[in-house]
C-alpha cells in the first residue's frame, strides 16, 4: 500500500510540475458536487469524509443515494459527479462499458486495505479441528456437520450471490472438495446467516470480505486457502481493489476538487472504527466523519494543500 | 439456444442512442415538478402537513380514520423518517395523477374503439406481470439516473388498474341512461362528459384507489435505482445489513402510508357513490387546508426548522431490542427451526423437485428404489390409469399418467415434451386451439432461450407456495367468516402483509431457516396467503341471505350448510382468490431471488446486476407468460358468465 501511495504522490508531483496553473483553479463552486452514497455503511463513511473535506475546500456538496450498479449510469452522464468507494470486484458489466466509452474516469485507489476469502464463525474451530488450514474442511466430521438435505452427500458452502460470480465453486472443484456452493442471493442473506450461525452455533462456511461491519460484531476465522490451480481471478482469490471514480467532465468543472479527490485516501482501520461507531453505537454519521477530520488534520492537510496550490 | 436476449440488446444498442435525447427531455421535464413537490413537502413543517392529512381523513371517513391518520403521523415522527416519508409522498403524488390521466385516456380509447381491446388487454397484462426489475435497466438507459426512473416504473405498474376500471365503468353504463341523454338533445361530446362519465364515476374512483395502491407498492423498486433519499432506500439498506428491527421500522412507514392512502381514496370514492353522511364537507376541507398552509408559514417564519423535529433516539432502543429478540429466538430454538425445515423439505419439497427416484437415496430417505420397487410403482400407476380409462374418464387417465411420471422424475427431470404437450392439451380443452398454440409457442420460446431449468424451478416454487398459502389462507378465511372478532383481528395483519415491502419478511426467514428454497417459500407464502384469506371470507360472508335462510329452515346442520351450500355458492369468488394467490406468488419470485433461489426471478436479478437489458426482459416475459396462462386457465374454468365482484378485471391487485 505504501508503494502505491508513493507512486500516487509521484504522479501528483509530476502533474503539478506539468500544469501548475490548472491546479489552483476552483472551477464552478456554485454548483454542488454530487457524491454517490452507496448502500453500505463503509461507503457512507468514505463519502461523508470526502464530502466534508470538499466543503472545507470551498465547494458545495450534495449526497445522492445510488444503487451500486445504477450509479454508473448516473456517473456516465454527470447526474452523479463522483463515487469514492467502488469495489472493482463487484462492478458488473456496465463499469467496463462506460469506462471504455470514456464517460467515467478511474482516478486511483482509495487505499482501503481489503481482504476476501473463506470465513467461519470462531466456534467452527471445535467442529472442524485443524482450522484455519483448508485441509481441515475435508475431514469427515467437518463434512458431516456442514451437510444439509439440499446438498447431501456434500457439505454446504455459502457462496456470493449469483450475480457476483462464483469463484468459490471453481476453487472447491479445483481441489475436489466435497462441498456444494449455494449462492446467497444478497449481501443481507450473507450477513443474516453469519449472525444467526454465530448466535445458534450452527455450522457455517462462507465466502466473505473485509472491511465489513458484520465482522466488527461477529468473531470469525479466515481459512488459509489451498494453493491456486491457475494464477488468475477465476481460480484464485486476491484482495479486491477499491477505486475512486469521477464523471468524465469532473476535472474541467472542478479542477481543485479533482486534484483533491485523487489524493484522498481512507484506510481500513480508520473506516472500521467509524463503522462501529455508526452501526453499533448509533452515533450520527456526520458527527463521526467530522470527528475523524478534526483528529487527523495531519493526514488530510497535504491533500487540501495539493488542491489549493 | 436462441440468443433472443442478445438480439434485444443489439436492437437496444442501435435504437437507444437515437431516441435517448427525447426520453432525456421527458426526464428533465418530469424532474421539475418532482423537485418542486419534494421541496414543498420538505419545507412544510410537520404540524401543518399533519393537519392536512387529518383533514383529508376527516373528509373521507369518520373519527376513526382521523385517529388512524394521526397515529400514522406520530409513528413516522417517532421513527424519525419524516423527510424520507415526504420524499416518498412526492413520488406518489406525482405518479398517481400521471397514471390516472394516462389510464383514463387509454381506457376511453379502448372503449370508443373496441377493436383496440385485445391489444390493450395484452399490454395491460404484461405491464402488471413482468417484474419491474426486468425493465429497470432499459428505463435507466433511456431516462438516465435519478428518481424519474422510479416515477416511470411506478406509472407503468399503476396505469393498468385505472384502464381496466375505466373500461368496465364505461361498459356498464346502462343504455337507457345514454338514450335519455340523446333524447334530451345532447351532442356526442356532451353525452360523454355529462351523461356517460358521471354515471361511470364510482367505478372510475375504484380505479383511482387501486392505482394509488399500485404506485405505492412500487416505491421500493424506485429505491433500487436511488437518486433521492426516500423510505424505500431505508428499507433496502436495512435489508442489506440484515437488520430486522430497522427494516420493520421503515417498512411500517410504507405500510401505514398505503393503508392510509387506501382508506382515504376509498372513502372519497364511497362519498361520490352516495355513501353515508357525517363527513366533513368539501368546503370545510379546503378551509382546513388553507389554515394548515397558514400554520406552515407561521411556523417556518417564527421557529427554526430543526427544532420542530423530535429525535429518533427512543425508537432506536426498541429496534435494538427487536434485533436481539430475533437473535435470541434463533439461538434458543435452532433445533426446532431445523426440524420444521427438514420435515417440509424431506416430505414435501424434495419429492416434488427431484422426485421419488431422486429422493430415495441412503442420505435422504434411507432406502434405494430397486428395479422391483420401480416396476411396482409403474404397475400401480398403469393400473390406476387403465381403470380410469375403462370407466370412461380419459382425462383422469391422462392426469394419472402425468402425475405418476411427475412424482417419479420430479419437476426438475420431467421430460419437457410431455410437459409442453400436457399444458397445450389443457389449454385446448378449456379455451380452444388459439390458447393451445400460444401456450406451446411460449414454452418453446422459453426452452429455446435456455431458461427451462429456471422456469421449472419457478413453477415448482410457485406450485408449492400456492398450495401452502391456499391451505393456510382458506383455513383462516373460514375462521374469519364465522367470527367477527377473528375477522377484525385478521384484517390489519392482512393489510400489513400486503403493503409492507416484501423485503422485510426475508430477514427473519433467513435467520431462522438459512439461505435456500425453504426460506424463499416462507417469504412467498407470507405474501401470497393474503388473497385466499380475503376471498374465502368475502365469498362465504356474501352468500345470498335468502338461500341461507331457506336451507336453515329445512333443518341442515352448520357443517352441511358450509359444505353443501356456502362453499359451492362462494366457489367463483374463491377461484378468483386462487388466481390472485398465483399472481402474488409470481410477483414474489423476483424478490425471493434475494435469498438465493435458482428461478426466473434470480435470472431477472442477475440481469439487473449485469445491466443486461435483453436477458432481464426475456426472463421477465417468461414470468409474465406463466402468470397470463394460469390467469386464463382459471378464468376459463370459472366460466365466462361470471364477472368479478369488484369488477376490475382479472389482474388487479387483490385488495378486497
Amino acid at each position: 500500500m505504501k508503494a502505491v501511495n508513493a507512486l500516487w504522490a509521484g504522479c501528483i508531483g509530476l502533474s503539478l510540475i506539468a500544469a501548475p496553473a490548472a491546479a489552483a483553479e476552483m472551477g464552478d463552486t456554485a454548483e454542488p458536487i454530487k457524491l454517490a452514497v452507496l448502500e453500505w455503511t463503509g461507503a457512507h463513511i468514505s463519502t461523508h469524509v470526502a464530502g466534508q473535506l470538499l466543503e472545507k475546500l470551498g465547494y458545495k456538496v450534495e449526497y445522492v443515494t445510488a444503487g451500486n450498479f445504477p450509479q454508473f449510469s448516473g456517473l456516465a452522464d454527470g447526474t452523479l459527479s463522483a463515487s469514492v468507494e467502488i469495489w472493482l470486484n463487484n462492478v458488473g458489466d456496465i463499469y467496463p462499458k462506460v469506462l471504455e466509452a470514456g464517460q467515467i474516469q478511474n482516478i486511483g485507489l482509495l487505499g482501503l486495505q481489503t481482504r476476501e476469502g473463506w470465513i467461519y464463525p470462531k466456534f467452527m474451530e471445535e467442529v472442524c479441528p485443524g482450522l484455519p488450514d483448508w485441509a481441515a474442511m475435508e475431514k469427515p466430521e467437518c463434512i458431516q456437520a456442514l451437510m444439509t438435505p439440499e446438498t447431501a452427500p456434500n457439505a454446504r458452502f455459502l457462496d456470493y450471490p449469483a450475480d457476483w460470480g462464483s469463484r468459490a465453486a471453481t476453487i472447491l472443484a479445483d481441489n475436489d472438495m466435497p462441498y456444494t456452493a449455494v449462492p446467497a442471493g444478497s449481501e443481507g442473506a450473507l450477513v443474516a446467516e453469519l449472525e444467526s450461525s454465530a448466535a445458534a452455533k450452527t455450522p457455517l462456511m462462507m465466502m466473505f470480505w473485509a472491511p465489513h461491519y458484520a465482522l466488527a460484531e461477529t468473531e470469525v476465522g479466515w481459512v488459509t486457502m489451498p494453493p491456486c490451480k491457475e494464477d488468475n481471478n477465476e481460480h484464485c482469490i486476491t484482495p479486491p481493489d477499491v477505486a475512486k471514480v469521477v464523471w468524465s467532465g469532473f476535472e474541467e468543472k472542478w479542477p481543485a476538487a479533482y486534484t483533491f479527490l485523487r489524493e484522498f485516501q481512507l484506510g481500513a482501520d480508520d473506516q472500521q472504527q467509524m463503522m462501529l461507531k455508526v452501526d453499533k453505537n448509533g452515533e450520527d454519521l456526520d458527527a463521526v466523519a467530522a470527528d475523524w477530520i478534526s483528529g487527523n488534520e495531519g493526514v488530510w492537510k497535504p491533500w487540501i494543500e495539493a488542491a489549493g496550490e | 439456444m436462441l440468443p433472443l436476449s442478445g438480439w434485444i440488446n443489439a436492437v437496444a444498442d442501435a435504437v437507444v442512442p437515437v431516441v435517448q435525447p427525447y426520453f432525456r427531455a421527458v426526464s428533465t421535464a418530469l424532474s421539475v415538478p418532482m423537485q418542486a413537490i419534494r421541496q414543498a413537502l420538505i419545507w412544510l413543517p410537520w404540524p401543518a402537513a399533519a393537519l392536512m392529512i387529518c383533514a383529508a381523513a376527516a373528509g373521507a371517513g369518520g373519527v376513526r380514520l382521523v385517529a388512524v391518520a394521526a397515529a400514522a403521523v406520530v409513528y413516522v415522527l417517532l421513527a424519525d423518517y419524516w423527510i424520507e416519508a415526504m420524499n416518498t409522498l412526492a413520488l406518489v403524488i406525482l405518479a398517481v395523477p400521471l397514471s390516472v390521466a394516462a389510464g383514463f385516456a387509454i381506457g376511453v380509447m379502448a372503449w370508443r374503439w373496441p377493436q383496440l381491446g385485445p391489444v390493450v388487454t395484452a399490454a395491460l397484462d404484461l405491464m402488471q406481470t413482468v417484474p419491474a426489475f426486468a425493465y429497470l435497466i432499459p428505463l435507466l438507459l433511456l431516462f438516465g439516473f435519478g428518481p424519474v426512473v422510479g416515477l416511470i416504473a411506478s406509472a407503468i405498474y399503476a396505469i393498468p388498474p385505472m384502464v381496466r376500471n375505466v373500461m368496465l365503468g364505461l361498459e356498464r353504463v346502462p343504455s337507457e341512461v345514454t338514450e335519455a341523454g340523446l333524447m334530451a338533445g345532447c351532442n356526442p361530446r356532451q353525452s360523454f362528459w355529462h351523461v356517460t362519465l358521471p354515471t361511470a364515476l364510482p367505478q372510475l374512483l375504484v380505479g383511482v384507489n387501486q392505482t394509488t395502491m399500485a404506485a405505492l407498492s412500487m416505491v421500493i423498486v424506485a429505491a433500487i435505482i436511488g437518486g433521492f433519499q426516500d423510505i424505500g432506500w431505508e428499507v433496502l439498506s436495512s435489508m442489506r445489513k440484515a437488520e430486522f428491527g430497522q427494516s420493520i421500522l421503515s417498512g411500517l412507514v410504507i405500510a401505514l402510508m398505503a393503508i392510509l392512502a387506501d382508506r382515504i381514496t376509498r372513502g372519497f370514492a364511497d362519498r361520490e357513490a352516495g355513501g353515508a353522511g357525517g363527513r366533513l364537507a368539501g368546503r370545510t376541507i379546503m378551509v382546513m387546508f388553507a389554515v394548515s398552509l397558514g400554520l406552515g408559514f407561521l411556523l417556518r417564519f417564527f421557529l427554526a426548522g430543526g427544532a420542530l423535529m423530535p429525535g429518533g433516539d427512543v425508537t432506536r432502543q426498541y429496534v435494538t431490542v427487536l434485533n436481539q429478540w430475533v437473535l435470541a429466538l434463533v439461538q434458543d430454538h435452532a433445533a426446532l427451526f431445523a426440524a420444521i425445515k427438514n420435515g417440509v423439505l424431506y416430505a414435501f419439497l424434495l419429492p416434488l423437485r427431484i422426485g421419488v427416484s431422486g429422493a430415495a437415496t441412503p442420505y435422504l430417505w434411507g432406502f434405494v428404489m430397486t428395479p422391483g420397487l420401480i416396476a411396482l410403482y409403474g404397475v400401480v400407476c398403469a393400473a390406476l390409469a387403465g381403470w380410469a380409462f375403462v370407466s370412461g374418464r380419459w382425462r383422469l387417465a391422462v392426469f394419472v399418467i402425468m402425475a405418476g411420471t411427475l412424482l417419479f422424475t420430479g419437476l426438475q427431470a420431467f421430460p419437457w415434451p410431455v410437459f409442453v404437450l400436457g399444458l397445450a392439451l389443457m389449454a385446448y380443452q378449456s379455451m380452444g386451439w388459439k390458447m393451445a398454440v400460444f401456450v406451446a409457442a411460449g414454452t418453446c420460446l422459453i426452452l429455446a432461450n435456455g431458461l427451462w431449468a429456471a422456469l421449472v424451478q419457478s413453477l415448482y416454487l410457485c406450485v408449492v407456495a400456492v398450495l401452502l398459502s391456499g391451505l393456510i389462507g382458506a383455513a383462516l378465511g373460514l375462521w374469519a367468516a364465522s367470527s367477527d372478532r377473528v375477522s377484525a383481528a385478521v384484517r390489519p395483519v392482512c393489510d400489513a402483509l400486503q403493503t409492507m415491502p416484501q423485503f422485510v419478511f426475508l430477514i427473519p426467514a433467513l435467520m431462522f431457516f438459512k439461505v435456500g428454497e425453504f426460506t424463499a417459500l416462507i417469504a412467498i407464502v407470507l405474501y401470497a396467503v393474503v388473497p385466499p384469506i380475503r376471498y374465502v371470507e368475502h365469498g362465504l360472508r356474501h352468500v345470498d341471505a335468502g338461500v341461507m335462510e331457506a336451507v336453515t329452515q329445512i333443518g341442515t346442520t352448520p357443517w352441511q350448510r358450509l359444505w353443501h351450500v356456502r362453499l359451492p355458492l362462494a366457489l367463483p369468488v374463491i377461484m378468483l382468490g386462487v388466481n390472485q394467490t398465483i399472481m402474488a406468488a409470481l410477483s414474489m419470485l423476483a424478490i425471493a431471488a434475494l435469498v438465493g433461489t435458482r428461478d426466473l426471478g434470480q435470472q431477472v436479478y442477475v440481469a439487473l446486476g449485469k445491466a443486461d437489458a435483453g436477458m432481464g426482459l426475456v426472463a421477465g416475459l417468461s414470468i409474465a407468460f406463466i402468470a397470463i396462462v394460469s390467469d386464463r386457465l382459471i378464468h376459463a374454468w370459472i366460466g365466462s358468465g361470471f364477472a368479478p365482484e369488484d369488477g376490475a378485471g382479472s389482474l388487479d391487485g387483490g385488495r378486497g
